[in-house]
């Protein structure tokens, strides 16, 4: 998935889909923040609007598990694992040092939105590490 | 572990490519296999005997 050839069928099918998971999540966050500003949801209704830009995230997951499981080349599900691995790995280690700074020095509270481009950029960085080890 | 295949890849005048599609596989996992940096599966390692007309351990070997 990451940085290895578009000509790669599994490969294809990722990018297709976390496009659409994308272009869902926009469209999600967009129309929640225009109901909750004009329309003023209350009850239900305000919790599923709340939540709505949140599914198109867990898609995205989704879609990354459906690539480790149809991925054939076993080298570079090897080496997309690494990268998730890393990517859990550093925003398991930023939010539990942030955890303990905001109860005890009372540092700016992380919004828990944050945590998932956090992931994301971690998994980016492990990205760069992981292709360094195997150039 | 250490590997033959970048000689056995040589006899046959292949290059990492012919032997990613071969395998169909990526140049990239061809080369890390070749360079000792990833060790193939089982199934893998078997497919690559088949394709060099050998066994297993007439590709790799145990690092002395």
């Amino acid at each position: 998935m990451f940085g290895c050839s578009t000509n790669n069928p599994a490969v294809r099918r990722y990018l297709w889909r976390f496009a659409w998971a994308m272009f869902f999540y926009v469209v999600c966050l967009i129309g929640s923040i225009l109901a909750f500003v004009h329309l003023h949801p209350t009850g239900v209704v305000a919790y599923g609007l709340a939540v709505l830009p949140a599914l198109p995230m867990i898609g995205m997951t989704v879609v990354v598990g459906l690539y480790l499981s149809e991925e054939k080349d076993e080298f570079q599900r090897n080496m997309t694992i690494q990268a998730l691995l890393g990517g859990i790995g550093g925003t398991l280690s930023v939010v539990s040092v942030w955890g303990f700074l905001e109860s005890f020095v009372h540092i700016r509270h992380l919004d828990l939105i944050q945590v998932y481009p956090m992931f994301w950029m971690f998994v980016f960085f492990s990205v760069v590490v992981v292709r360094l080890r195997y150039r | 572990m250490k590997n033959r295949l970048r000689v056995l890849r040589a006899e046959r005048n292949w290059s990492q490519a012919d032997l990613a599609d071969r395998l169909e596989v990526s140049r990239q996992s061809v080369n890390a296999i070749e360079t000792g940096k990833f060790d193939p599966s089982l199934p893998l390692a078997f497919k690559l005997a088949r394709l060099f007309e050998t066994t297993i351990e007439g590709i790799f070997s145990e690092e002395s």
